[in-house]
Formats: C-alpha cells, sequence, structure tokens
C-alpha cells in the first residue's frame, strides 16, 4: 500500500517529464497520456480510499522504519516511536529529515479530491488547447503532482517544499495560456504567495527549534512534532514580558498564518485572488479553486490548530471575524459582478470564509463541517469553472450581460450548471448545506454573533447564484457572437455539449448529489483526525494564562460545551 | 614569528617537546596543492613572455593544474599538522573550502576559455590560478599572517585581472575602484588582525580561540575593548569582500564595467574567501552561547549587534535596490550583496555556537552549505549570460533575454534552475541553503536574544519575497514575451558544460541535498571544535586559570 501512495504521486511526475522532452507533440497525444495518467493516480487514489481503515486516526499508507536502538542515532533516543518514510537527509542528531508519505482521514480527503478534480481539468483543456499543448499538460500533471504529495506529506520539509513547488507549474500555467492580462496576474500571485510561504517557513522551522530544544529531539515529522508540541508548557514558557501577543505561541502562529491565510484567501488577504482566476486558463482555475485553496485550509488544521493550539485560541475572535467579513464581503462583491469567471472567484472568497469561520470555532462540529466544506467547494467550484469553460470556448465571453436564455441552446449544460450552483448555495440535499450547516452550528456554539452574520452571507450567496442563473440561462436566448464576421453566415453555430465535457462534469454531479444525501462515509474518515486535533483545545479553557478567552468564555457556557456529545450535532 | 605553540605549552605545567621538522613537513605536505598551483601559475606567466601559443593551450594548462590539484587533495592522507603548533589547519572546512573551490575554479575556467585574446591569455589563466590559490590558503590557514597572505594573493592578481582584457575606459574605471577600496580593505583588515594579536600575542588561530575560551572568566577590563576594536576592524576588511553593506559600493559598478567572466568571479571568490575568513578568525575565536555571563559573552553579544545590523541593512538595501535594476550584470550584482547578507545571518548564528552546543545546524555548517548552492547558482546565471552574448546581440539588459524560451529553450531552462534557485523555491538547491541558514539562526536564538534571531531571521523572508520579484522579471521576459531579433550567440562547449553542470547540480542538490549537508555539518563541527592541547602528562588541567567550564546548559 505504501508503495500505491508514492506510485500515485510519480505517476503524474513521470508523465509530466516525458511530455516536457517531447515538446513537439501532438495536441492529441498530448490529452490522451495526460488523461491516461490521471486517471491511473485516480484509480490508485480510489483504491487507497477503499482500502482506508476509517477508525485509526493515525497516518496510513506509510513507509515505517523498524524503530532503531540510540546507539547510531544519537538524540534518538525513544525506540517506542514510529520512524516513519525513507531516509533523505541525515542532520546528524535525531531521524532526520525523511521522505515521508502517508495518509489520514483529512488529507485522504483532499488527495481523491484533487486527482477527481484533474479528471475535468483535463477534459477541459481537450479541445480548447491547441498551441503547446504538451508543456500545458506537463504543467497541469506538475501541479498535481505538487497537490498530491503535499496532502501525502508526513514530514514538514517535504510538506513545505511541495507547498511552495506548486506555485512553478501554477505560474507557467497562468502566464502562459492565461487571458489577456496574465503576465500581471501570474506574477501577482507568485510573488503574493510565495511572501506569505516564506513566513510560514518560519514558523515551520521555528516549531522544529523549538521541540528540538525542549525535547532533546530533532524531528521533522508531523505527527511527531505535533504530538510533541502538546505536551510542551507553553503557557508558561514566555519570554521575559508575559502577554498573550508575545506569547512564542502567538508568534508561530501568525508567522505560519501568513502563508495559509494568503491561501485560503482570508479577507484581507485576497485580492490576488480575482485577478488569478479571471485570467487563467480554465484548467487552472479548477485546480486554483478547487484544491489550490484547500492548502491554505489544509495548513490551517495542521499547523496552526494542530500545533499552535493556544496561538488559535487567543486569536479566534480576530481570524472569525475576518472570516465574516470575508463571507459578506465576497458575496456581495460577487453581486456585483458581470463577467461569470469573476462571480465564480468572488463566491470562492466567500465560501472559503467558512471554511475558516468553521475551523475556528475550535470545536468538533465547526472542525467536521470546515473540513468536508472544503472537499465541497472543490467540487462545486470546479463543476462552476468547468460550466464557465465551457461558455467561453463558445462564445468567447464571460459578460453576463451578452448572454442569456442559454437553456434553450445548451440544456445539457443549463442542466449542469443549476446543479453545481445550487450545491454552492447550500440547498438541503445537495453537498454545500452538508457542510455550511455544522459550520454555523459550531459558531453558534462558540459566539453566536459571528454564526449569525455569517448566515446573511448564505442568503447572499444563494442571491448571486441564481442571478447568475436567471442571466446566463433563463429569459429570451441571446447569443454572443465571438467574431463580428461570423454574423453573415447567420445564426453562430455553437458546439453541443461533448462527451469528453459531460465525462468532466458527470463524476462532479454525482458527488455533489452522493454527499448531499449520504455524507457519513467522508464524517467518518475525517473524523478521528479531528477529534485528535480538537483535543489540544479543551485545555485551553481552563488555562489561567489566557485571559482573553476566559473573559470571551462565560462560565456558564463552557461545561455545556464540553459536555455536549458531538456525534449528534452531524447532520446524517 | 614567536612559535605559537610554545605559549601554549608555557602555559600549561607539562613542556611538550616540538617535533618542528616534523611539523614543518606535515604542513608542506598539506599546503601541496596550492604550492603546485602558484608553480603552475608562475610557469604559466613566464613562459607566456617567451612562447605563442593559442588561449587553449593556456586554458587546458589550467585546467590540468587544478585537476592535478584537486587530485592530491583528494588523495592526501588524513592527520595533518599539530592544529597549535602549525600554520595550517587540516580539516573538513578546508578540505570543503578547497574541495568547492577547485571545482568551482573548473567552472570559472571553462566560462572564461574563450573571453581572452590570445596574446593576453597566459597573464589572464596565471592571474586566474593565482586568485585560487590564494583562496585555497584562506580556507586551510590557521595562522592570522597566512590567512592575510591567502587574501592579498586573491586582491592583487585580481587588479590585474580588472586591467588586462579591454582597455576601454568603463573597465579602468572599474578597476580603479576596485583597487583602491580593496587596499583600503586591506588596511582595515590589517588593523583588526593587529588588535586580535596584541589581545593574547598569538597568531595561530586555534591557540588564540582556545587561550580566549578557557581564560573567558579572566579576560580583564581592556581586554574586551581590544577584542571589540579587532571585531569591527576585521569584520570591516571581510564585510569589502563579501560586499555587504556598507561596503559594497563598488560591487555593482564594477560588475557592470567588468568582463562578464570577472563578474563572475568577483560574486564568487572573494565572497567565498570572505565568509570563510570571518568562520576562521571571527566566529571561531569569538562565538559562545548567550547563557554564560563571561567577558567573552560581552564581546560574542557585540559581534552579534554587529552582525545583526550589517546583515539585516545588507539584505534590505541589497533586495530593495535589485528591484530598480534593468542592466543584467547590475541586478546580478546587487543579488549578491543580498546572497551576503543571508550569509551573514548564518555569520550572525555562527557567533552563538561554541564547542559541544547541542545545535542541529551550526551558524557556519549552513554558511558553507550557502556558499556551496551559491556558486552553483550565480556562475551558472552568469554563465548563461556568456552563452548568450556575442558582439552582435549583446546581452546586458534583462529585455536582451525577451523569449529566451522560445528561442533557446535549453539555455532558458538552465537560466530558470539558477534563478529559481537563486530565489530559494524548492525543489532547488537554494531552497536548502536558505533553510539551514533560517534554522541555524533560530537555533542560535536562545536566551535573552530569540527574539533578535527570530527577528533577523523574518527580515530575511521578506527581503527574500522582496528579492523574488526581480528574479522573477527575469523568468517572465524570458518565457511570456516574444524573442526579437537578432539571435542570440552561441558559445564553445566548455561553456555549455559548465552551464549545465551548474543547472544539473542545482536541481540535484535541490532533491538530494545530502551529500552538501554531510561536507558542510563536518565542517561546521571543524569551526568550533577546540581539542585539546597534546600534553606528556594526561592529569594536567588545560591551560586555563580558572577552572574550566561545564558543558553549556541549556
Amino acid at each position: 500500500m505504501p508503495i500505491l501512495l508514492i506510485l500515485s504521486i510519480l505517476i503524474p511526475l513521470l508523465a509530466a517529464l516525458a511530455l516536457f522532452l517531447t515538446p513537439r507533440l501532438d495536441y492529441r497525444t498530448a490529452r490522451q497520456v495526460a488523461l491516461g495518467a490521471v486517471l491511473a493516480s485516480l484509480a490508485l487514489s480510489l483504491v487507497l480510499a477503499v482500502a482506508f481503515d476509517a477508525d485509526h486516526p493515525g497516518p496510513q499508507f506509510a513507509l515505517v522504519e523498524p524503530p532503531t536502538g540510540a546507539a547510531d542515532n544519537p538524540g534518538w533516543g525513544t525506540a517506542a516511536e514510529t520512524v516513519y518514510g525513507m531516509r533523505w537527509i541525515d542532520t546528524g542528531r535525531g531521524p532526520g529529515i525523511r521522505f515521508a508519505t502517508g495518509l489520514d482521514g483529512i488529507s485522504l480527503a483532499l488527495f481523491v479530491l484533487t486527482a477527481v478534480l484533474m479528471v475535468p481539468s483535463v477534459f477541459a483543456s481537450w479541445e480548447s488547447v491547441t498551441k503547446h499543448a504538451s508543456a500545458h499538460y506537463a504543467l497541469m500533471l506538475l501541479l498535481m503532482t505538487g497537490l498530491l504529495g503535499l496532502f501525502a506529506a508526513l514530514d514538514v520539509v517535504l510538506f513545505y517544499i511541495f507547498f511552495e513547488f506548486t506555485l512553478i507549474p501554477l505560474f507557467f500555467l497562468i502566464g502562459l495560456y492565461g487571458g489577456p492580462e496574465r503576465r500581471r496576474a501570474s506574477v501577482l500571485f507568485f510573488l503574493y504567495t510565495l511572501a506569505g510561504s516564506l513566513l510560514t517557513l518560519v514558523g515551520v522551522i521555528a516549531l522544529v527549534v523549538i521541540h528540538y530544544q525542549y525535547t532533546d529531539v530533532l524531528t521533522f515529522s508531523i505527527p511527531h512534532l505535533t504530538e510533541g508540541l502538546r505536551h510542551l508548557p507553553w503557557s508558561r514558557w514566555t519570554y521575559e514580558a508575559t502577554t498573550a501577543w508575545t506569547s512564542p505561541q502567538a508568534l508561530i502562529f501568525l508567522l505560519l498564518f501568513a502563508g495559509f491565510a494568503i491561501k485560503v484567501p482570508l479577507f484581507p488577504f485576497h485580492t490576488w485572488l480575482p485577478l488569478a482566476h479571471v485570467e487563467a486558463p480554465t484548467a487552472g482555475s479548477i485546480l486554483l479553486a478547487g484544491v489550490l485553496l484547500k492548502v491554505g485550509g489544509y495548513g490551517f488544521l495542521r499547523f496552526n490548530l494542530g500545533m499552535t493550539p493556544y496561538g488559535a485560541a487567543h486569536f479566534m475572535p480576530l481570524l472569525a471575524t475576518l472570516a465574516v467579513i470575508g463571507i459578506i464581503y465576497g458575496a456581495l462583491t460577487a453581486l456585483a459582478q458581470t463577467d461569470v469567471k469573476r462571480l465564480v472567484a468572488y463566491s470562492s472568497v466567500s465560501h472559503m470564509g467558512f471554511v475558516v469561520l468553521g475551523m475556528f470555532a475550535l470545536n468538533d462540529v465547526g472542525l467536521d463541517g470546515a473540513t468536508i466544506q472544503m472537499i465541497n467547494h472543490g467540487l462545486t467550484t470546479g463543476a462552476l469553472f468547468t460550466c464557465v469553460g465551457v461558455l467561453y470556448e463558445r462564445y468567447h465571453t464571460r459578460e453576463m450581460d451578452r448572454m442569456g436564455g442559454l437553456w434553450k441552446r445548451l440544456p445539457l449544460l443549463a442542466f449542469f450548471l443549476i446543479l453545481a450552483s445550487l450545491g454552492s448555495a447550500a440547498v438541503p440535499g445537495l453537498n454545500g448545506f452538508v457542510g455550511e450547516f455544522p459550520i454555523l452550528l459550531g459558531q453558534f456554539a462558540r459566539d453566536p454573533f459571528y454564526a449569525i452574520i455569517a448566515s446573511i452571507g448564505m442568503i447572499l450567496g444563494a442571491w448571486y447564484l441564481l442571478l447568475m442563473l436567471r442571466r446566463v440561462l433563463f429569459g429570451p436566448l441571446v447569443e454572443p457572437h465571438a467574431h463580428g464576421e461570423s454574423r453573415a453566415h447567420g445564426a453562430h453555430p455553437v458546439r453541443p455539449i461533448g462527451w469528453h465535457e459531460i465525462a468532466g462534469l458527470a463524476p462532479l454531479m454525482v458527488l455533489i448529489v452522493a454527499i448531499g444525501v449520504y455524507p457519513k462515509p467522508i464524517f467518518d474518515r475525517i473524523g478521528p483526525p479531528l477529534r485528535a486535533i480538537s483535543a489540544g483545545f479543551p485545555t485551553i479553557d481552563e488555562l489561567p494564562g489566557s485571559p482573553q478567552l476566559t473573559q470571551r468564555q462565560t462560565p456558564a457556557r463552557a461545561p455545556r460545551l464540553a459536555a455536549r456529545p458531538t456525534s449528534q450535532d452531524r447532520p446524517r | 614569528m614567536t612559535p605559537a605553540s610554545l605559549l601554549v605549552a608555557q602555559a600549561a605545567t607539562a613542556q611538550v617537546p616540538i617535533d618542528w621538522l616534523l611539523i614543518g613537513r606535515q604542513t608542506l605536505r598539506v599546503l601541496l596543492p596550492e604550492i603546485l598551483i602558484v608553480l603552475a601559475a608562475t610557469a604559466i606567466m613566464t613562459a607566456g613572455a617567451f612562447v605563442r601559443r593559442p588561449r587553449r593551450t593556456w586554458a587546458g594548462l589550467s585546467v590540468l593544474t587544478l585537476l592535478a590539484a584537486l587530485g592530491l587533495l583528494l588523495l592526501m592522507p588524513g592527520g595533518g599538522p599539530d592544529p597549535y603548533a602549525s600554520v595550517v589547519a587540516h580539516d573538513a572546512l578546508a578540505l570543503a573550502t578547497r574541495i568547492g573551490l577547485l571545482l568551482a575554479g573548473l567552472i570559472v575556467l571553462a566560462l572564461a576559455h574563450d573571453q581572452v585574446d590570445d596574446d593576453r591569455a597566459p597573464e589572464f589563466f596565471g592571474c586566474l590560478l593565482f586568485i585560487h590559490a590564494g583562496a585555497m590558503l584562506v580556507g586551510t590557514s590557521n595562522e592570522l599572517v597566512l590567512l592575510f597572505l591567502g587574501l592579498e594573493l586573491v586582491s592583487i592578481p585580481t587588479y590585474f585581472l580588472l586591467y588586462l582584457p579591454r582597455r576601454t575606459a568603463t573597465t579602468q574605471e572599474a578597476a580603479t575602484k576596485y583597487f583602491f577600496l580593496s587596499i583600503f580593505s586591506s588596511a582595515l583588515l590589517l588593523f583588526g588582525l593587529a588588535y586580535l594579536y596584541g589581545l593574547t600575542g598569538l597568531s595561530n588561530l586555534k591557540a588564540l580561540a582556545y587561550l580566549i575560551h578557557w581564560n573567558r572568566e579572566s579576560l580583564t577590563l581592556p581586554q574586551p575593548l581590544f577584542a571589540t576594536i579587532a571585531l569591527v576592524f576585521i569584520m570591516a576588511g571581510l564585510a569589502f569582500r563579501a560586499a555587504a553593506v556598507p561596503f559594497h559600493f563598488y560591487a555593482p559598478d564594477v560588475y557592470q564595467g567588468s568582463p562578464t567572466v570577472l563578474a563572475a568571479l568577483l560574486a564568487w571568490v572573494p565572497k567565498v574567501v570572505g565568509f570563510v575568513a570571518m568562520l576562521r578568525v571571527l566566529t571561531a575565536v569569538f562565538g559562545t552561547e548567550a547563557l554564560t555571563a563571561s567577558n567573552l559573552t560581552t564581546v560574542s553579544n557585540k559581534a552579534v549587534q554587529l552582525t545583526w545590523i550589517v546583515a539585516a541593512a545588507t539584505l534590505i538595501l541589497g533586495n530593495t535596490v535589485a528591484l530598480a535594476q534593468d542592466n543584467l550584470k547590475r541586478l546580478l550584482a546587487y543579488s549578491s550583496i543580498a546572497h551576503a547578507g543571508y550569509l551573514l545571518i548564518g555569520i550572525t548564528a555562527a557567533f552563538r555556537n561554541a564547542a559541544g552546543g547541542s545545535e542541529s545546524v551550526l551558524g557556519a555548517d549552513s554558511v558553507v552549505f550557502y556558499l556551496a548552492t551559491y556558486a552553483l547558482m550565480t556562475l551558472g546565471a552568469f554563465g548563461v549570460i556568456l552563452l548568450l552574448d556575442s558582439r552582435e546581440r549583446p546581452v546586458e539588459t534583462i529585455d536582451d533575454l525577451a523569449g529566451l524560451l522560445w528561442a533557446r529553450p535549453w539555455a532558458a531552462v538552465a537560466l530558470a534552475l539558477c534563478v529559481f534557485s537563486l530565489a530559494g523555491i524548492p525543489p532547488l538547491a537554494g531552497f536548502w541553503g536558505k533553510l539551514r541558514i533560517f534554522q541555524a539562526a533560530l537555533e542560535a536564538g536562545r536566551g535573552h536574544d530569540t527574539a533578535a534571531f527570530q527577528a533577523l531571521v523574518v527580515i530575511g523572508v521578506l527581503s527574500a519575497a522582496i528579492g523574488a520579484y526581480y528574479y522573477l522579471r527575469i523568468i517572465v521576459v524570458m518565457t511570456l514575451r516574444e524573442p526579437v531579433d537578432p539571435p542570440l550567440g552561441r558559445a564553445g562547449w566548455p561553456t555549455v558544460l559548465a552551464v549545465t553542470a551548474c543547472a544539473v547540480l542545482s536541481l540535484f542538490f535541490g532533491v538530494y541535498p545530502a551529500p552538501l549537508t554531510r561536507a558542510s555539518r563536518a565542517a561546521g563541527e571543524a569551526v568550533v571544535n577546540l581539542p585539546d592541547p597534546i600534553t606528556t602528562d594526561a592529569g594536567t588541567p588545560p591551560p586555563t586559570m580558572a577552572a574550566r567550564p561545564a558543558p553549556a546548559v541549556r
């Protein structure tokens, strides 16, 4: 099984290298190679998903090295600890930086999501990319490698390498294959995310160093760090000044936060997103919105919540505020758009705000909702961007004023677009509801104020999505003409939905409905690792050293929260 | 010159009979590669006056010399002379520096093979060999005088080189500028070295470090002041070579004014020389933990403050001013200033390392590692410029690279690998360099200066983010723009080979840096390592006036 996991990451990489080395390849061959690699990788990831043991909270499918004695590994005395992965870089002390991969429930979900979303990405480029197609598919597969590796990494340095590595293929995807403003968009995207992720790097190294200085074990393993850092006396370990703002966890939390908040993107850090989304080619948009934004959420879960829970508790009011502002702001801006792609881009800001809001509810329900909402948002936004791509390919415009009544022309596309929009608008029975409801529930338990405002965002979400549907699909048929000359030929010839477009969208539609109806398999798998993360939270409430939190937490409410059985909160 | 070990031995109760003949033999054996190179360089320069040969003969001879020196170095048996008695140190740092310099020297020679006229070739290649011999001497020196000798053996042939190739006004301006500033910085350095000597009366660096470390409590009051003066002046002298603020002014003008291959040389050799000398003279002598209060800690606190300020200023200035550059060589000059800033973070951390510390990445370790990756990416970037530059189509500004990806895809890939590596993007070698520097700095920060080190690292990453912009500009111009006529030039196979080596190794060490980390780790430990001097009587305590301090308590 570990071999399957590594293979599913390696296959796209090898295919990408093969495509890079044959730049003159015909686009038909190139797309088939890409599709083959994606399907092979997807098949392996589905095998892993089936073989996954849902009750086990730790990482699975990891190579495990038999515990070695302390003799040849000074500073690594606790032989009972599992050492994951393969030797990569020895640090002289401890197990070193290792090539360790493995999946727990959270990463499994996002891992499979990545593989699934690659299918519509390839199909979206099926006809539209004909120039330099080989490099285009190679970049996509490289991006896939980075994303799969990132979710599977069990080593902080390996995680960071994949995290940063995703920038390069996406930069070229936007810069070489994007819209008219692609240069500005790609540079802005690259620099913005790089600046944040470099700060994240400092945060990650700081965690490793602190762990080493206080436990004398130098480890870069994510599970070990999470476990080890939890046992450190953070509340007592401060500088000379004992204020919560300068406590080490708060500082490290902010460093980690910088990179992930830009990826998510949280409200004031979102400015790169609309431009990048609009200028990116369809495949880039699908992966950017569908998976890359989830990297931020995943980082929050793994690092900010898993490793610096004190910082998370301290900054919770601030973050919840930002998330709520993002929800409302994103929704209002989406409402004002006339460009469909821009509308979907801003809806991402709004929906990712929900994810952050759920996470920083700091309770089981909120975490559950936030994690499944990441999957849902990936599916629905991926589907929406695919539909927009289909429209753009046919009409070469995304202006809603110039199109209308397309229901009559492209009925199948209309069906897909409606289903994806409803899923995105969190209509009960579809997947969006399964995510947003527990998020609001969890945040209501933490602080009803934020939950109430956020639910206004849900209403706005339904509004702009339905408005979009009405303008594009219903009413009298208005078809934009891509080129002035084509008017001479009478009606603009519109290609009906092709098989590849159906093949790209259908799996997403199935998943949107399936998760909406029966989300239990996913909840079961993401549950145990999320419980392990939230196990770090309850002690926060009892901390004497965090006045902000104890003020906010009225004494009457705290025991009720702790006593609430979590399983009943989940909608089944 | 007073034999250093004699003083150490006198301070100890036991007198060790010293076999000077043996030590002399061992010293000469250690210096064999340098002697060979100097002899070959002399022969080439002398023969050049009488024999007329095409430049490829001289280039070939130089390559053979470096290869022979490399062979000698690799075959050299371990176990050099007693470090407290000899002027050379035969340790891991010396080995790493010399091997690195020889390999990079081969790359420089390959880049230089067609950059000089036939009639000046012997002097040109002779000077290149002298520079490398000098740099290797710095790496292996264990003695203030030998160190200074090595530094001058780098500087003086550099003046010749800058005057040699083309007699234009800009070249002369560049050469003159470099000459005067270099002389000035050498004077500063010598002044600092004199104070260091005055502090202890020793010129053997290991012995100096040993005395200072074991007498850290009892250094009397005027001596910390001496130490501070020595620190400031040595730092100033070496900062010129490293192109660190405020001694960076010459770099952009000189790089722009001199031929590209010399700019590549100036961006690499003086930098490695400056930083290795800092490790040998400053951090190994004054480095100590922050948590023990002693006179030495006072000095090392000052050292940390000084390098902190210099590093932060260099980082910010190098990276921000580079944003405004259009000329490629000026941009790479500011980039090399910025990289001096990252290296100075490592030096700052190295002032907090001492023997027996528990750091997993030492400051010196990270500096050595960074220098190795820096050689690859900087020489590679300059190499691509050399590769494309021609009389008909000079490559001067960033815009000259427009559409390189479509015109010359492999050159573009090589340049992209080097530039992304300079920007520190994984999975390339430059990323590991930055990672180790930052890790070393965060580990060094404990006790009262934790926040200072954290702040320095944050300044480092923020300026790296700023720096990414100008590196990205190169990438954007060469990939997202259309190529322009006339077509770019082509170079001979040695240049292509050198550039390929740089690019491939940047990628290789990015994916598998373990060989470099092992070497740099050993080098870093060699810097802080202070072995006990050989005594006849095993029971004798070390030559301290106070008791030997217990191992550092964290």
